[in-house]
């Protein structure tokens, strides 16, 4: 017997998937505010909005609407990044959150490519569309559904054939957001224009303005749109978006210059050590090193606590870890590393070299992990085309070196004298490694768009400032044999100012 | 309980629903997941809470059904009252409302912040200090009702009815107030509609009788809007909803607008027409079909007052079809394409396309021009006039997918009292020069009080904010200010406003949903009553409450407006004496006043046709029903009435004149619809008009003198003005022949999706969207000024000038300019005020020379609200009105608004918002468009003051029609 169209489905769990008909929307915003209505989300964020592009020249120009929102992919980035599973993907294909167990990392929102969650104000806890589950679970469409005055938001289950959700995408031509990154979405547009699916297709106007509102600036602030051109032949201007924000300010750029010392004062000896170059029984390798280290690795910890917006449930990463975050496998790395640093001092407290030597064969390898994990971390903020970057792992790893190498010298030069050269040469070496990586980093052609404007922006535009101080500090740094100590200020604020530089300006691009 | 049992509990999908054998309401999706939850449901639905979740916490509503009061659309809202603390947790749309169909935009949801506005005033205010000077003390309601009340009477009783005006912008219901006025016997109405839609009324009256138009959009071939009706207007989301559906149908749209607006996106056919010059376009197609006999023979030769037009104006010719359309030829063969391009700057081959799109809509084009083009141009009246020539060409009148005179698909029950006409005529807000006026000359009162003209006792606002809104604001100060012009303002709003600063008393009003009103809008063929409630009184009362004050349900002391007048009714004349109790007094216990269940009661019972029965039908009063429901359809598809033909019992002894109008002497059947129709004079032996002779038949015709469409208005060929009798192309004030070198054009009318007007501040999350308005200028326009977007820019108009940002962009005619009027509420410094769209502003002047500079933006602040500390928009844009002076049409007396204006970069010391008027200048220009009218003491026929048969609110007696024997002779020019 044939198979009937509706033995496909039966009662299966459904896939859920939205189709937003732009050839009907009329760029009214009822969804936005049915949406804070329904969601009570406060100002300053939205879970939804309209963006409007204006495309061509008069007389021939429209204006092109696009309501703009979490896309529900099949394959969430958001999902993959949480530490605690507050994202997660219910059966139905929903992507939803709870709060109650969000830490507040902001990992969701680095991962996200369509720019879609925000922290809450009010509670403190990511948020987005979530296809309004609680009223879906009701038996209820979503309340942007509802409320739209030309039905052209439609939600459906994708293995019911009867549904208009189901028709559209398999029957007309319908197009989802920056399907480069790989997530499948399962919200769906039929008829949007490509200035505005794509973030960097519109210009962004000068001025601070837009057709009829403010562009909200700030330090944290991104705006949308392209600030040079428009990533298309057409002329298209943004003319309406709403505020955006970057998702891991100062203290993310700061806690990789921290991290990166906690791993290069140990690191840095302990190479040292290995090739002859320093004693094992020297006060900089029994004490100095893991004192450095930890205390660095401390006030790495710190920093990421103070990033959280509920630093209280940090505890959470351990209690409730899922396994595919970096930022799980990162506090594991860190923990062992730090459990490594201590059990260094219990064997130099009593001094049992043998203990030491067996260490280092932990030590080594979780310190470069200690710096090598955030290349990862960073890698899977998915939206962040700056840090997909195959050379990140060993730039941090040369980075931890250089500013492991600067830290100790000083302290070589009190109480090890003859170190001293060694971490000057180093210093200096890894400033120059560093500096190739970060010329190649910047000179090579850029993968895509996204990619090409943070580095504009980091080079040319809001962190050039940091950007350029950064590179000559570190330049001066290279001379570190000859400045001698000297160098050791100006490589750790050179790198220190590029780490900040590159942190920001990789989430400065508009990606919504 | 586990989750599934819990949710299968609570689910409304279709299974579970229909299972129950409760009411389904299909959403957009189509598929098991309901829109809404079954309306058996309505009074304890149990809903899980967003916030809480994924944690399934349930909580309790009751749904009760209201109007959305933003704009005029009076979309149906469904308000979730929470069982608990008996507060409105959000608004969503009522799927029993016929017109919005549980569907709404961006401002129905955003009522929610309204009623929570920090800012809103909650108790009664009186003036303590000198007018304007913002101090206030709170008074009870009885001090400030006893106090107006006795004014009014004194008012009354020393004859002096005419110094009491009530003067209302939106009025959000029909009929109610005017009937306390004309309980009150004075003639004090008073409306915003010459400053918004009097010239699209015009323009439709004189063809059909009725002033608006009511297109059957979803069913249309062809839609044409000179208006951006997909983002504003009347109707914006029931029109935009059908146009829509139209369209996906594969409907053409053709959008007339000079700026790109979200309709012209959507348009098969956007052209952005120099200001002013649609009609010339129009007529050039409507030539295109005269020319090619493409236009329906049949019904222009029917239905069309070609034969009064041949005979009164050709007398030499013979008076045949043939004949006319010789004429009519001969008449617009001027309107090329080619003429129209040059007027318009459209290309004429892009006019051509339009027009052979128009010519294949036949019977299936609808058509529609509200505001915009009409509302800019004087002679905006042309504008609807001759795209309402489309439809009358096509035939497309009252058919599916055609246009229907409003009044057809419009239901205005009659109430429990209706007191009679007035017998008084008010010269300030009906002078003399305007005869054909379409409303009163409402936005000329200053000049006219300052010419001595007269002056007003009591002047109440309600929902209307004059110096903000009209033209020339610094006018309305000055007159406001003197207390010898105004006796006693009492401004009756929900929120504070920049007029309401020189009131003398502030009496809060409710919202939306704080309040009772009734109303029905011509949104497409269908006849539906609306009915607007304090939801938290019906929820009150579902509940098993009696009330009969809203003020027990409404924060603070917030009133409504229906028991507040009929309180004041009741106190002017609580004796009875002056013959104004009987009016608001109850019938179902004499003695005492009327309340609104009484009032609505009565209506629901007696005035609906099929309320009562389908109320029964649910074991529910018609009042119960209504307040269950909120909407009610009269009647679908109402078609072509003008084709029905007339019944026998309707034809008594008539009497047929030599262009078929037919009289009767059978009276008027009783109706329970009270919709304003024009009243057509009797014959000579006083028979009543009937309708028109179609062969053997009598049929309904039109409410017109002619009974037919009058291409051929004898009215305005009458009342002196002859060369505009047919529907012609009148050079607006702004076009290139009228603007001096240097001028160009500033369209100040736009509107933007998410405000209205003046009553939208108050919404944060539509002003976290759209919060300023810079000047719209075109990018080779701004190249040559040397400007960039965020630049200031002076714009300067005939009374002074203002600073504003620019706004560089490719949707809008090169050399034309635009802004967005919503924006550019101010707040007195240190005065009380919304905070979250209104700038603090210093107002200063010296003699005639006003200046207004801006202190500060927004900033967030603390409040009830925690989100007003989010605020994070600075800029509310600028308030432009204040700098234009009045432009009264001569023929409609509507405020043509386009402005010549000059452009330049702003100087170095001008700052962002300045703004500066020379309210001398103002007057100056006021006396010369004053001095282009054709008074009815010069012109009229039949020295009367206006033709009858025009519709007018609060019509007078007939009597008081005639113009005083000894003439005060006004200076005509």
């Amino acid at each position: 017997m044939p198979e009937t169209e509706s033995d496909q489905h039966g009662a299966q769990t459904p896939r859920w998937a939205k189709v937003i008909d732009q050839t009907l929307c009329i760029g009214c915003h009822a969804c936005t505010t049915a949406c804070k209505s329904e969601n009570l989300v406060p100002l300053s964020v939205t879970r939804t909005y309209v963006k409007h592009v204006d495309v061509g020249e008069f007389p021939q120009a429209r204006r092109a609407h696009q309501v703009t929102r979490c896309n529900q992919c099949a394959d969430a980035p958001c999902v993959t990044a949480c530490p605690t599973a507050a994202m997660y993907k219910r059966r139905d294909g929903i992507v939803d959150f709870a709060k109650s167990v969000c830490i507040g990392c902001k990992a969701c929102m680095a991962a996200c490519p369509y720019d879609a969650i925000f922290i809450n104000p009010e509670d403190h806890s990511a948020e987005k569309c979530n296809f309004c589950a609680h009223r879906i679970d009701m038996g209820l469409e979503p309340a942007c559904v509802v409320v739209c005055p030309v039905e052209a938001i439609l939600v459906g289950d994708l293995a019911d054939p009867d549904a208009k959700v189901t028709q559209i995408v398999n029957r007309e031509p319908v197009n989802v957001r920056r399907p480069e990154k790989d997530t499948q979405p399962k919200l769906f547009y039929k008829g949007a224009h490509q200035a505005t699916l794509d973030p960097l297709a519109a210009r962004r106007p000068q001025g601070g303005l837009f057709m009829w509102s403010e562009q909200k600036t700030g330090a944290e602030a991104v705006v949308s749109g392209h600030p040079e051109y428009g990533n298309t032949s057409a002329a298209a201007l943004l003319s309406y978006d709403v505020p955006h924000a970057i998702p891991w300010d100062w203290r993310v750029s700061l806690y990789t210059w921290t991290k990166g010392i906690a791993a290069g004062a140990y690191l840095v000896p302990l190479l040292l050590v290995v090739s002859g170059l320093l004693k094992i029984d020297g006060a900089l390798w029994l004490w100095v090193a893991p004192v450095v280290s930890g205390a660095f690795l401390a006030a790495t910890g710190g920093l990421l606590i103070w990033d959280l917006e509920h630093p209280e449930r940090f505890y959470m990463i351990f209690t409730r870890p899922q396994w595919k975050s970096w930022l799980v496998k990162g506090a594991v790395i860190i923990t062992a590393y730090a459990l490594v640093l201590a059990l260094h001092l219990l064997a130099s407290a009593l001094g049992n070299l043998t203990l030491h030597r067996a260490l280092m064969f932990a030590g080594a390898p979780l310190a470069a992990l200690t710096a090598i994990y955030t290349a990862y971390l960073f890698a899977q903020a998915k939206a962040r085309d700056l840090w997909q970057n195959p050379l990140l792992p060993p730039h941090l790893l040369v980075q931890a070196l250089l500013v492991g190498a600067a830290a100790l010298a000083p302290v070589a030069f009190a109480l090890e004298p003859v170190s001293l050269a060694p971490l000057l040469w180093i210093l200096g070496a890894t400033s120059l490694l560093h500096l190739l990586l970060v010329w190649g980093e910047v000179t090579l052609a850029h993968p895509t768009a996204h990619a090409r404007l943070a580095v504009r922006e980091m080079t040319r535009g809001r962190y050039v400032a940091y950007f350029w101080a950064g590179l000559g500090l570190t330049l001066l740094g290279a001379f570190a044999p000859l400045l001698g100590l000297a160098a050791v200020p100006l490589a750790l604020t050179g790198l220190l100012l590029y780490e900040h530089a590159y942190v920001q300006a990789g989430q400065s691009v508009p990606l919504a | 309980m586990r989750l599934d049992e819990l949710n299968k509990r609570v689910s409304v999908a279709r299974r579970e629903t229909e299972a129950r054998g409760e009411t389904f309401y299909p959403g957009p999706s189509r598929i098991h997941l309901a829109a809404f939850p079954p309306k058996e449901r309505w009074d304890d639905w149990v809903e899980l809470d967003s916030r809480a979740w994924p944690k399934r916490v349930e909580r309790r509503y009751m749904l009760v059904p209201t109007t959305c009061f933003n704009c005029e659309s009076a979309c149906g809202l469904l308000a979730y009252v929470d069982r608990e603390s008996l507060q409105v947790q959000k608004f969503e749309g009522n799927p029993e409302h016929p017109g919005s169909r549980g569907r709404n935009c961006a401002k129905g949801p955003a009522t929610l912040n309204q009623i929570t506005d920090p800012d809103r005033i909650l108790y009664p205010l009186k003036r303590a200090g000198k007018r304007g000077a913002g101090e206030w003390v709170r008074v009870s309601w009885d001090e400030a009702l006893d106090d107006i009340a006795a004014r009014i009477r004194k008012a009354i009783v020393e004859r002096r009815h005419n110094e009491i005006m009530y003067h209302v912008g939106r009025p959000g219901e029909d009929g109610f107030t005017e009937r306390i006025l004309a309980a009150w016997g004075v003639d004090g109405h008073n409306s915003h509609t010459n400053v918004c839609s009097s010239s699209s009324r015009a323009g439709y009256q004189y063809w059909m009788g009725l002033d608006r138009p009511s297109p059957d959009h979803a069913n249309a071939d062809v839609v044409f809007l000179i208006s951006s009706h997909l983002e504003a207007g009347h109707y914006f989301n029931p029109h935009a909803q059908r146009v829509m559906e139209a369209k996906a149908r594969g409907a053409k749209l053709i959008v007339f607008d000079t700026r790109l607006s979200n309709t012209a996106t959507h348009a098969d056919f956007w052209i952005a027409p120099y200001p002013g010059s649609e009609p010339a376009i129009v007529l050039s197609i409507a030539n295109y079909l005269i020319e090619n006999k493409l236009y329906n023979r049949e019904f222009v030769r029917r239905w069309w007052n070609w034969e009064e037009y041949m005979a009164v104006e050709r007398p030499e010719t013979e008076t045949t079809f043939e004949n006319f359309e010789r004429a009519l030829k001969e008449l617009y063969g001027g309107y090329t394409f080619e003429y129209a391009a040059q007027e318009s700057g459209v290309e004429a081959r892009v006019i051509e396309e339009i027009a052979r799109v128009v010519s294949q809509a036949g019977t299936k084009f609808s058509s529609h021009n509200w505001r915009s083009a009409s509302a800019g141009n004087s002679g905006g009246w042309q504008v609807t006039r001759t795209l309402f020539m489309l439809n009358a060409l096509l035939g497309a009148i009252a058919t599916e997918g055609g246009v229907f005179p409003n009044a057809w698909n419009k239901f205005v029950p009659k109430p429990i009292h209706t007191p009679p006409h007035p017998q008084t005529w008010n010269e300030l807000t009906w002078p003399r020069e305007y005869p054909l006026a379409m409303n009163e000359l409402s936005f000329l009162l200053p000049h006219f009080l300052k010419e001595g003209r007269g002056r007003v006792d009591v002047y109440f606002t309600r929902v209307y904010n004059p110096v903000w809104t009209n033209p020339d604001g610094f006018s309305w100060v000055e007159a406001l200010t003197d207390e010898k012009l105004f006796g006693c303002y009492v401004a009756l709003t929900p929120t504070w406003n920049e007029t309401a600063y020189f009131a003398d008393y502030i009496l809060p009003m409710g919202h939306g949903s704080e309040r009772h009103d009734i109303h029905s809008y011509e949104t497409h063929d269908a006849q539906w009553l609306g009915f607007r409630q304090p939801v938290l009184r019906a929820a009150r009362e579902r509940l098993g409450e009696k009330l009969d004050d809203t003020r027990a349900v409404n924060p603070g002391e917030v009133w409504e407006e229906n028991e507040f007048w009929l309180e004041l009714s009741w106190r002017i004349d609580a004796d009875g004496t002056l013959g104004i109790r009987q009016y608001v007094e109850s019938r179902e216990r004499p003695g005492e006043r009327l309340g609104v269940d009484e009032y609505y009661g009565y209506i629901f019972e007696h005035s609906v046709p099929g309320l009562p029965e389908r109320a029964a039908r649910e074991n529910l009063t018609p009042l119960e029903f209504m307040r269950r429901y909120g909407a009610f359809e009269v009647r679908k598809k109402v078609g072509a009435i003008y084709e029905e033909v007339v019944p026998e019992e309707e034809l008594e002894d008539t009497r047929a004149d030599r262009f078929g109008r037919v009289y009767t002497r059978t009276a008027k059947p009783p109706t329970t619809n009270i919709v304003p129709i024009p009243t057509i004079d009797p014959d000579a032996d006083g028979r009543r008009f009937v309708g028109v002779q179609d062969g053997a038949q009598v049929r309904r015709g039109f409410p017109t003198p002619s009974g037919r469409l009058e291409f051929y208005s004898r009215t305005l060929a009458d009342w002196g003005w002859h060369e505009h009798s047919l529907p012609t192309y009148i050079k607006s004030h702004v076009h290139p022949d009228n603007l001096d070198e240097g001028q160009t054009v500033l369209i100040s009318t736009f509107r933007l999706p998410v405000q209205i007007h003046t009553r939208s501040a108050n919404a944060k999350w539509l002003d976290e969207i759209a919060h300023t308005n810079p000047l719209w200028i075109h990018t080779r326009h701004a190249a040559r000024l040397g400007l960039q977007t965020g630049d200031l820019v002076r714009v300067e108009t005939e009374i002074g000038y203002f600073v504003v940002k620019a706004w560089v962009t490719e949707g809008i005619r090169p050399g034309i300019v635009a802004c967005s009027h919503h924006m550019g509420r101010w707040k007195l410094k240190d005065a009380a005020g919304q905070r979250q769209l209104m700038a603090t502003v210093n107002l200063s002047h010296e003699g005639d020379e006003w200046g207004l500079q801006r202190e500060r933006g927004v900033a967030p602040y603390a409040s009830s609200d925690a989100d007003t500390l989010r605020i994070w928009w600075t800029d509310v844009g600028v308030h432009q009105n204040l700098t234009f002076p009045v432009h009264p049409d001569p023929v409609s007396g509507m405020h043509c608004w386009h402005q010549a204006v000059r452009v330049r970069a702003a100087d170095a010391a001008d700052k962002y918002g300045d703004i500066s008027v020379d309210t001398q200048k103002a007057h100056e220009v006021y006396q010369k468009w004053l001095s282009r009218t054709r008074p009815a003491d010069a012109f009229s026929p039949d020295s009367t003051r206006r033709p009858y048969w025009l519709l007018r609110p609060l019509k007078p007696a007939r009597e008081f029609y005639r113009l005083p024997d000894e003439r005060e002779l006004l200076s005509v020019e």
